[in-house]
């Protein structure tokens, strides 16, 4: 009985632990962000503050903070829309016909360092004279996308019972109808992983769009990143900056960490 | 008009050839059942049928059609599967009437015909259930009707049976037959319990390992099976296989197993005559094996032997008996005293009833 209480008591400890190294910069990250300059680097660190909304007003005040926000949603959004077009039926299919390769290759696709693809890609979309467009941006964010779609939909399809289209076929359905009536509404859950994880990623993605944008499409990350350099100091509006972008992230993880943590772990078992 | 025949059907999965040179015809209106141990390829051949697997080689006819090419949709047929694949977003009602409604049949005629076959089911309260709230029979009842709404000519069944107690097992094998007989369509059934293929069938098709071993009516099969595995599949318990020595002795042709001797029937001779001398499989059938009664005479078809377990039945017993080295299973109408354990008894064999297995090449004699 005593061990029993130990062993749990070492147990939440543990996890204590782990939740705080994890959580501790985000955490102090908030706070920092309703800070003033003052008490952000003052020293004991101030556990007690009066929170002010300064670096948040300064933040959406001074940069056009909501432009960069659209441009995240937009090219977040289109990538993983366009994705999902794409990656549901290539998943089915390399569920159902057994084609492992292409799966790995596209994995291989996303293993990929992306400075690899922007080289090329900048030469190309110069060319085409898309550089600074959405279309070239929302391209570069499928390749963030389309592998993350596939690959958690081929393990999510070929756990659903190949009986089910076959059996919509005998009754009268095209192969394509019954992944359209019978696969897809049976796969909420995986899509819904594969859509927070794939917008999530894209939402976070710095690289591209530092590369691929110039003032018209520029994304989240960039806008803070320039914050950064030229108010060097203020890392209070940082911190606000930080927490905006995160947020939308953090809420949609929240929100869909029922399907999320389902999808990935059906994955897991049949894997 | 929808006859079956698969003529010279071939299918290879990689190094595996799930169905070898299966050749079959299957009349119009006809139950037909295909029969065999786990994984003899019966599932591949019915799929094969339903156009859900491509044929390594050979041809296909539904009707007087090919249908080597042609895409499941196409070819008029219902099928049920062994796990029902019941579509789980939809309810029982959409779930049946999903066929209809790809075809463009009209709402009313959809409902019309789900409340019919909810009737002949017993569905009715169930209609508006997903399949998640019903329990495995009903489940079943459901895929079942899903096929019959549809009206098709042709029916193919997986082992429709096999998660069901065996209460409801028997129920339904008196049901699907009762549905055959109202719906005057051809079925194709697939099972790998002997009882129901006998029961059910108007002609059954025995499989093994790929290939067809033999076909005919259910009592033709049993009592003059072409083979070993036939013999030994068909019927339970399953036949007795005793290793037998053929000799001539006093005239006619005896039996000699070592540990007794029978007198081959006359009606033998002709087919056995040649093998006078040679080793032989004798195959009797538990059911033919009974207690001597006490006026008969000897004709050469009686021995003694030692009853190891008796298992009571009610109105019948299985005796497994020993007789010299040999295990032998009876299967007789419960005496009026009880057998117990450790007693002899005179056993008699209807001799008429046996079988001589040739062992070199498995096919029977007689
Ligand atoms: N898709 C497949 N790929 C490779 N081999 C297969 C495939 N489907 C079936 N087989 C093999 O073909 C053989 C026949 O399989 P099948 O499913 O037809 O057997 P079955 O008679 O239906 O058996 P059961 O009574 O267990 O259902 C088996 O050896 C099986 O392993
Ligand atoms: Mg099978």
């Amino acid at each position: 009985m005593n061990r029993k209480i130990v062993s749990s008591a070492l147990f939440y400890l543990a996890v204590a632990a782990i939740v705080l190294v994890v959580l501790f910069p985000f955490l102090w990250m908030l706070a920092s962000s309703f800070k003033t300059q003052v008490d952000i680097i003052s020293w004991p660190p101030k556990i007690f503050f009066s929170p002010t909304l300064q670096n948040y007003r300064k933040v959406f005040g001074e940069q056009d903070f909501l432009k960069y926000f659209l441009n995240s949603t937009i090219v977040g959004a289109s990538a993983v829309g366009l994705s999902l077009v794409l990656g549901l039926p290539a998943a089915y299919s390399i569920a159902r016909f057994r084609q492992r390769k292409l799966a790995v290759f596209i994995l291989l696709a996303r293993l990929m360092p992306g400075i690899s693809f922007l080289m090329p890609w900048y030469i190309v979309f110069s060319r085409l004279d898309l550089m600074d467009s959405y279309t070239a941006l929302i391209l570069s964010h499928i390749l963030i996308a389309l592998p993350i779609v596939v690959w958690i939909m081929s393990t999510y399809f070929s756990t659903i019972p190949p009986e089910m289209e076959e059996s919509a076929m005998v009754d009268g359905a095209t192969r394509q109808y019954a992944f359209w009536a019978i696969i897809l509404p049976l796969s909420g859950p995986g899509i819904i992983t594969a859509t927070t994880l794939s917008f999530i990623f894209s939402w976070n993605n710095f690289m591209f769009s530092q590369v691929l944008s110039m003032e018209k499409t520029k994304t989240l990350p960039i806008a803070v990143y320039n914050f950064l350099s030229y108010a060097e100091v203020d890392w209070g509006g940082v911190m606000a900056a930080a927490v905006a972008i995160m947020a939308p992230a953090i809420v949609l993880t929240m929100i869909f960490q029922k399907y999320v943590v389902k999808g990935l772990t059906m994955g897991a078992v049949k894997g | 008009m929808a006859g079956v025949v698969l003529r010279k059907v071939v299918k290879q999965f990689g190094a595996v050839k799930a169905v070898d040179d299966l050749s079959i015809e299957i009349q119009d209106k006809e139950f037909a059942v295909l029969v065999g141990s786990s994984g003899c390829g019966k599932t591949t051949a019915l799929r094969m049928i339903a156009g859900l697997e491509a044929v390594t080689s050979g041809e296909i006819y539904i009707g007087d059609t090919l249908v080597n090419d042609m895409a499941p949709k196409d070819r008029d047929i219902a099928m049920v599967f062994q796990n029902y694949a019941l579509y789980p977003h939809m309810n029982i009602r959409e779930n049946m009437g999903f066929g209809l409604r790809i075809r463009k049949i009209p709402k009313a005629e959809i409902d019309a015909r789900v409340e019919e076959a909810a009737d002949i089911l017993g569905l009715g309260d169930l209609l508006d259930r997903k399949p998640k709230e019903l329990s495995g029979g009903q489940r079943q009842r459901v895929a079942v009707g899903r096929a019959i709404v549809r009206k098709p000519k042709l029916f193919l069944f997986d082992e429709p049976l096999s998660n069901l107690d065996a209460k409801l097992r028997v129920a339904m094998r008196a049901e699907i037959s009762k549905l055959h007989r109202r719906l005057g369509a051809t079925i194709i059934y697939v099972t790998h319990d002997q009882v129901e293929a006998m029961t059910m069938a108007n002609r059954i098709f025995i499989m093994s390992k790929g290939i067809l071993e033999q076909s005919g009516a259910p009592m033709d099969v049993y009592s003059k099976p072409a083979n070993l595995f036939v013999a030994g599949f068909i019927g339970s318990p399953a036949m007795n296989f005793i290793d037998a020595t053929l000799v001539a002795a006093d005239g006619g042709l005896v039996i000699d197993t070592g540990s007794f001797r029978v007198r081959a029937p006359d009606s033998f001779a002709s087919r056995l005559g040649a093998h006078a001398g040679r080793k032989v499989v004798f195959g009797v059938r538990p059911e033919d094996i009974a207690a001597r009664a006490a006026a008969s005479v000897d004709e050469g078809n009686t021995f003694a032997a030692q009853a190891d377990v008796v298992e009571t039945l009610g109105s019948e017993i299985f005796v497994h008996l020993t007789c010299g080295a040999h295990a032998i299973v009876s299967r007789m109408e419960a005496p009026e005293s009880p057998l117990r354990v450790g007693d002899t008894i005179e056993v008699q064999l209807k001799m008429a009833k046996t079988h001589v297995f040739d062992p070199e090449t498995s096919l029977t004699l007689v």
